[in-house]
């Protein structure tokens, strides 16, 4: 262990190159782990509420937004497998003159025992006064948990004020929730009186159940499946917990991916400080070889350098990443800011096997990038090394150029692997071949850049350019670094503005009314009834409305249930925002027309002109699929189908939303001014298109703020990396910048001649990265955000962006290198050269 | 004992050493001395096993170098041999306690078996007083007296010295082969000293030049 | 089940030890609830009085009796059916609306466990689309036919002769026939039972004494074929008990001879009542609830009245001196006393307060509860003295944990002159009291 002190006491003497390499490793590991741990702790707290919730309940019967028949109840209840059946009916519910929503659950308290005992309520004493017997069934009794009550600011014998459907309901509150009182936004109340009082009548969510002892779970699904109407499904308590996973997990595996690349950056620096390192270190590996050591032990000392690095890094991203994560939690809650896990308060826990994931990973990275120099300097022949000034050898050979194109052509063949349980492996697979694939051909782009470029022009740019033909190998692994980062940041923008630019133009065919009124939120309990339709419709200057029904469907068992959008359809479908072909009219057989997004396409394997079956009013009802069309806003999969059609089949008379089209002279500020006055105020709201696109556009460019700064870090290490290897070589050029002084060479020239080196090796790994990270971006593009998130999209590179974005880089790189030379510069040029006589 | 039988190598298809054969016993030192470009460093090499012959036979101690590997040639320079460089190669991040005791580290003797025999060294090399010092603080005669300390802290069979006054000034030189002639004596190794200068090699037991006819004594 | 979490569940909920007496008012004030008030002077018509009475607060059905099982030892048994109407829900078109709410209590008295077996169901009767289902509550106005879930007490033929009970819990099951020889025996005045002086306070109470009982019992896992005798009530009420009542005790006795003999007494206050331990929410639901709501109510309501006002004395405090020949023993005062005696002729025979009077014998202590129960009698009918002793002292239904009842409810031997003429059930509720610890 000794020898430790003769290699690892080596990373003391290389302080910034070792620094650049911990940073890079500690971002990687910091952003990997508290984008897992913060998921990890939303998630463990939403399975926590979901199985609190489910109780002991062995089954649930479960349906879309708004529910099943609660016929459904009295079917099952009485079936022999089921031992005991807790109805529910559960929705959002907004809190009047709020923004906040509450969970409201609707349960028959008597049922509550035997299945979900944890919802149960209790009644508290209110100015002395014991609670009324059965009071908890009266119709305006609601019981909250501790932590609802302090969240929203009743006690018991209070008032808390809900809107259903545009009135305000006052809730008593009569009590607590002993076994949910760590939940702030759920109230409980009677589901006669949930019914009763949000006009849910005859509806319900959810049925738990418990079944008959000895009767297995499955068994019994399968039999109580089968008396079940279309839509409405029997599915383990645990699917909830599996479908809120999956329905996070895109969001969560591209955040990831940045961490990743982060990491895949931070082994580059290692790489580029640790072949830097070696060449510097060549005559002492040479004599360390020379009096005994073997090489093996070398080999591995120097991945242990690596290694150490990459634990160091490991261990305080692991650290670092705790702290993010629980400043993002408290920040920006446990979806980071993406509204997947809304009014959940996660706690975070340390999790050992995570952090250890996260740490291996790290010292994983030091590693490999310690690995090639090690095999390098292992190999280099003692006795040759032993004679001092053979520094230039770095890295001579022209890389490995055939090996380069063949991960090239496998990361193309990984493209076409399909998604595994929706995780796009085989994209990030693609994105860390292609990456593999351009380092490797570095050496060639380094050579063929330096052929291309005019060799004439003033002495330090011929000196760099000189250096750049017959040395690349200081500008490759230069350059290494700056290619990742590049091409990470070239990736991501290239994804993110054809994002953006798609949702824009969606955006365009989706708002195509002047004024949109809703009720509440489209999640909830809020609609717009027939009444206040009627009048909509009577407004001057209205000239026709486009009322929006939203609901859900169960298409299939174990999946999250897909949206379904029910509004006038033109016929063709031109306002939406089509993709491919499509057959509008109903086919061969006039079925219904329905409208597929691609999430649906992707998951259910719907294509146009396809028959299908949507369960709709607890009917299978047959339907023509009419075209593929591109949602944004609902990865989980949307149908569209015409409201006239929605409401002959459901009956379904309500609306959320109306969209309202101007006639001549109509006055938007006026209708909605005259519509927000006829209803208690908050029940309603209304939004010009222009309101919500800006809104949508900036909800958007937040959830990728967090990729811009993440770009601007990666871009940062990689200048860190050209600043430190440059500086690394500059002490070994102190008799090479002497002997340039010497022959005449001006300081400034010398500064130059740097400068343009900088710019020459940043210029080859920029430009790999723009080639690496446009292939990355369509990487993203077509495959991992296709997979993840079922959402296509159209490619918009920008141009003017990068390329300025290049000029930078390129410009700063420059900088950097001056800026690691200059001590070299510094010195006496006389006594530099002195030194070798 | 050091057997050298009729080696010969070539780089390029140009002879370098041609059919050279020595014979060293322990407690034997002794200067080889040539021109420029005559095989000097080749000679040395061989002899530490770093290169290998094109013809002949290397043995120390009868262990023919010609059947031992790539690893186990290693592991005889470890065990056996002690180098005393021009460059030094003192390493920067080591004190020179530890400098001295780095072949032992490497024989995997650690601790105070390992700081013992190095302190010993030291004190006998005239820098006991110095093994906490960094390499940094010492001149270049001083830097050598480590060095010599260090090629004999693991008691070798055979210490090879290449040029090991080339980066002092002629006192220090003195001063330094003095050190070297005594201390590979008293450990009773076999001392090659390979140098270009006449002096240096006058400080050796017997002097042998080297030239494209061989060793001549 | 999570014990403690079904706690909650009924004192959330019906606390039905207070159903026959608390106002539902303050629930909410639109449409305030009328219950049919229980008149003298009505005329009980069977079959339709077997039925249910839904526009009435409270309803049971309560059937008790004597099986012996093959190897000719006893078990005593009891089925219960509450129906309640709970004044809330009742404009709601919900098929869950909780107009009325079932409570079923079933119980099993096996000397060779030395306590009692017992189970309790809750739910609220399904209306709308889930009417006819199942798996819920329900009850029919034409006849005597109330389930919950998998529990039921039914009448099998037209006229009304014939029951069957069918229950199955936790710990045991049981499928029982009970036919009745002749027709129902009607309490008080041709049915209007009065439990106080002032005539509000009263039901509609018809019992059938001397039921065959023939079935099946499930315990540990075996099956066995019983034969019993058992009787059965049926009461209904909107406005049962006074202010004043701290409990009830109640006898239902088929003597060997074919007559039959139902009394029953509310007492007064008995000694010092302490604060109830807990605090008031907790005291709501340990009140111990009665069975019929004779008892449970009758003593629920005293307690919860005791509880929730601490300090006021009633009236009935001060009466409440009668001392029994021990002097460990207090007699409570009572405040109503009633009962039917029917002859082996069929002929039946009302007796007003005066002919009925209870004395405790023997006092047992509950291990559980730390409660003294009264478990041996004198009970005068007339002249005659009759001296009630428990098949097994330990009766207590203790579901303060579950549904919060804590009652006493128990085969007894009926003996007189030293000799044993009969069989039938006690109830006692309302003795919760001086939990004495150390």
């Amino acid at each position: 262990m000794s020898l430790a002190k003769v290699f690892l006491g080596s990373l003391a003497r290389r302080r910034a190159a070792t620094a650049f390499s911990f940073a890079a490793i500690v971002l990687g590991v910091s952003l990997g782990m508290a984008v897992q741990a913060v998921h990890e702790a939303a998630l463990a707290e939403f399975g926590r509420g979901l199985r609190t919730m489910a109780g002991e309940a062995d089954l649930q019967v479960v349906g879309g937004r708004v529910g099943f028949d609660e016929s459904v109840y009295g079917l099952i209840a009485g079936q022999a497998d089921v031992a005991a059946a807790s109805p529910v009916i559960e929705f959002e519910a907004r809190l009047a003159g709020r923004r906040e929503t509450v969970q409201v659950v609707g349960a028959d308290l008597f049922a509550l025992a035997r299945v979900t005992p944890a919802l149960l309520p209790r009644p508290r004493a209110v100015d002395g006064k014991a609670p009324e017997p059965l009071a908890a069934l009266a119709d305006d009794a609601a019981f909250l948990g501790t932590a609802a009550q302090v969240a929203l600011g009743v006690k018991p014998g209070e008032v808390l004020r809900v809107q259903a459907g545009v009135e305000v309901l006052p809730l008593r509150v009569l009590g607590d929730l002993p076994g949910m009182a760590e939940n702030p936004r759920l109230v409980v109340m009677d589901i006669a009186a949930v019914q009763q009082r949000f006009e849910r009548l005859g509806r319900l969510s959810r049925v738990d159940l418990r079944l008959r002892e000895g009767v297995s779970p499955e068994a019994a699904r399968s039999r109580l499946q089968a008396l079940l109407p279309a839509g409405v499904l029997v599915e383990p308590p645990q699917a909830a917990e599996n479908q809120a996973a999956n329905l996070s997990r895109a969001y969560r595996v591209n955040l990831t991916l940045l961490a990743a690349m982060a990491l895949v950056t931070g082994g580059f620096l290692v790489f580029s400080a640790q072949a830097l390192s070696v060449v510097r270190r060549r005559t002492e590996f040479a004599f360390l070889r020379a009096i005994g050591l073997d090489r093996r032990r070398l080999f591995v000392w120097l991945l242990a350098e690596g290694a150490l690095v990459g634990l160091a890094g490991g261990l305080v991203g692991a650290a670092a990443g705790y702290a993010l994560a629980s400043a993002l939690l408290s920040v920006l809650g446990g979806d980071l800011g993406a509204g997947y896990f809304a009014g959940l308060t996660p706690q975070l826990h340390f999790q050992p096997e995570m952090t250890a994931l996260y740490v291996a990973l790290g010292v994983a990275a030091g590693v490999a990038g310690a690995w090639l120099p090690a095999r390098e300097a292992a190999t280099v022949s003692p006795a040759r090394a032993l004679k001092a000034g053979d520094e230039a050898a770095l890295m001579q050979g022209r890389g490995h150029p055939l090996l380069g194109i063949v991960l090239l052509a496998a990361s193309l063949a990984a493209c076409a692997i399909p998604p595994f349980g929706e995780l796009p492996l085989g994209g990030y697979l693609a994105v860390l071949l292609l990456l593999a694939g351009s380092i490797l051909l570095l050496p060639l782009a380094a050579g063929a850049l330096a052929r291309h470029l005019p060799s004439g022009g003033a002495v330090p740019w011929r000196l760099a350019l000189a250096r750049l033909r017959a040395a690349p190998g200081h500008a490759v692994v230069a350059a290494a670094g700056v290619l990742t980062s590049v091409a990470l940041a070239v990736a991501m923008a290239i994804m993110v503005t054809s994002f953006r630019d798609s949702v824009n133009e969606w955006l365009d065919h989706v708002l195509s009314a002047d004024v949109y009124v809703r009720a509440g939120h489209q999640i909830g309990g809020a609609y717009l009834d027939e009444d206040l339709q009627q009048r909509i419709l009577a407004q001057p200057g209205v000239a026709e409305v486009d009322f929006t029904r939203a609901d859900s469907l169960r298409l299939q068992a174990g999946q999250v249930p897909v949206a379904l959008i029910a509004r006038p359809v033109i016929p063709d479908g031109r306002e939406l925002a089509l993709v491919g072909a499509t057959q509008p009219g109903g086919g061969a057989e006039h079925l219904p027309d329905v409208w597929a997004s691609e999430a649906v396409r992707d998951l259910y394997g719907w294509r146009t002109g396809q028959r299908v079956e949507v369960p709709l009013g607890g009917r299978r009802v047959a339907m023509h699929v009419a075209g593929i069309w591109r949602d944004y806003s609902r990865q989980t999969g949307t149908l569209m189908i015409d409201l006239t059609v929605y409401r002959q089949l459901t009956g379904d008379r309500l609306v959320n939303e109306a969209g309202i089209h101007l006639g001549p002279g109509g006055d938007a500020a006026a209708i909605v001014k005259t519509l927000l006055d006829s209803v208690p105020p908050g029940a309603l709201e209304a939004a010009l298109p222009g309101e919500i696109r800006a809104i949508s556009l900036r909800i958007f460019d937040r959830t990728f703020a967090v990729t811009y700064l993440l770009e601007a870090v990666a871009v940062l290490i990689g200048l860190a990396g050209v600043a430190a290897s440059f500086a690394a070589l500059a002490a070994a050029r102190r008799r090479e910048f002497g002997m340039l002084r010497h022959l005449g060479l001006t300081r400034r020239q010398v500064g130059w001649m740097l400068a343009a080196e900088g710019a020459l090796a940043a210029g080859v790994g920029v430009l790999g990265g723009l080639v690496a990270g446009g292939a990355i971006g369509l990487v993203l593009i077509e495959v991992v955000n296709r997979q993840s998130f079922h959402w296509s999209m159209d490619l918009h590179v920008p141009w003017g962006s990068l390329v300025v974005f290049a000029g930078g880089l390129v410009a700063l790189a420059a900088l950097a290198a001056v800026l690691a030379g200059r001590q070299a510069m510094r010195q006496e040029a006389v006594l530099a050269v002195r030194e070798d006589w | 004992m050091l057997e050298i039988e009729a080696i010969s190598r070539q780089f390029n298809g140009r002879s370098v050493l041609r059919e050279v054969s020595l014979r060293l016993q322990p407690g034997e030192y002794v200067a080889i001395v040539g021109e420029s470009g005559v095989g000097k460093s080749t000679l040395l090499n061989l002899i530490a096993g770093l290169d290998r012959p094109d013809g002949g036979r290397l043995a120390l101690d009868g262990v023919d170098y010609g059947s031992l590997n790539e690893d186990a040639l290693t592991h005889l320079r470890r065990d056996k041999l002690g180098f005393v460089f021009q460059a030094f190669h003192i390493l920067p991040h080591l004190n020179l306690r530890q400098n001295v005791a780095l072949p032992l580290w490497l024989q995997g003797v650690e601790g105070v078996a390992a700081e013992t025999p190095a302190q010993q060294l030291l004190d006998a090399v005239g820098l006991g007083e110095r093994g906490d010092s960094w390499p940094r603080e010492l001149s270049g005669g001083e830097m050598q007296r480590v060095a010599i300390a260090r090629a004999l802290v693991h008691r070798p069979r055979l210490v090879l010295a290449d040029e090991p006054t080339g980066n002092l000034d002629p006192a220090n030189g003195a001063r330094v082969l003095a050190l070297l002639g005594e201390r590979i004596r008293e450990a009773g190794a076999i001392g090659i000293l390979v140098t270009h200068s006449l002096e240096a090699a006058a400080t050796a037991d017997r002097v042998l030049r080297l030239s494209a006819e061989g060793l001549v004594g | 089940m999570n014990k403690r979490a079904f706690l909650l569940a009924l004192a959330a909920l019906p606390a039905w030890r207070a159903l026959a007496a608390a106002p539902l008012g303050a629930a909410r004030p639109v449409a305030p609830v009328t219950f049919a008030p229980v008149l003298p002077g009505r005329t009980l018509v069977f079959p339709r009085d077997h039925g249910a009475h839904p526009d009435f607060r409270t309803e049971w059905w309560y059937a008790t009796g004597w099986l012996q099982l093959p190897d000719g030892s006893p078990v005593g048994f009891q089925t219960t059916f509450f129906r309640v109407r709970s004044g809330a829900g009742e404009g709601n078109p919900s098929s869950f609306a909780p107009r009325q709410l079932i409570l079923a209590h079933a119980a099993i008295a096996d000397p060779r466990l030395g306590r009692l077996r017992h189970d309790q169901r809750a739910a609220r009767v399904l209306g709308g689309a889930n009417a006819g289902s199942a798996g819920g509550a329900h009850y029919s106005s034409a006849r005597t036919d109330v389930h919950l879930g998998d529990w039921s007490f039914r009448q099998e033929d037209d006229s009304g002769r014939r029951y069957r009970a069918e229950v199955s819990a936790e710990s045991f099951s049981y499928a029982l026939t009970l036919v009745a020889e002749a027709p129902p025996m009607l309490n008080g005045e041709g049915g209007f039972s009065r439990k106080a002086a002032d005539p509000k306070h009263a039901s509609y109470y018809y019992s059938r004494p001397q039921l065959k009982v023939s079935g099946t019992l499930g315990l540990d896992g075996r099956t066995l074929p019983v034969t019993g005798r058992a009787w059965l009530d049926h009461e209904w009420s909107s406005e049962l008990l006074p202010e004043a009542a701290q409990g009830w005790d109640w006898i239902g006795i088929n003597f060997d001879d074919g007559s039959a003999l139902m009394a029953f007494r509310l007492r007064g206050r008995e000694g010092q009542m302490p604060a109830a331990p807990g605090g008031v929410a907790l005291a709501a639901s340990q009140v111990s609830s009665g069975k019929k709501a004779k008892a449970g109510l009758a003593g629920g309501q005293a307690e919860n009245s005791a509880e929730v006002s601490t300090a006021p004395q009633t009236g009935a405090q001060a009466h409440a001196e009668v001392h029994a020949d021990t002097a460990s023993q207090i007699q409570a005062e009572t405040l109503w006393s009633a009962g039917t005696l029917r002859h082996a002729d069929a002929a039946v025979e009302v007796l007003p307060p005066q002919a009925v009077a209870f004395t405790a014998l023997r006092r047992w202590r509950s291990p559980r509860t730390g409660v003294d129960y009264p478990v041996e009698w004198q009970v005068r009918i007339g002249r005659r003295r009759l001296h009630l002793q428990p098949l097994i002292d330990d009766q207590e239904l203790d579901s303060r944990r579950s549904t919060g009842a804590l009652y006493w409810e128990g085969a007894v031997r009926v003996s007189e002159d030293g000799r044993e003429i009969g069989r039938g059930y006690l109830e006692m509720t309302g003795y919760r009291e001086k939990i004495k610890v150390g």
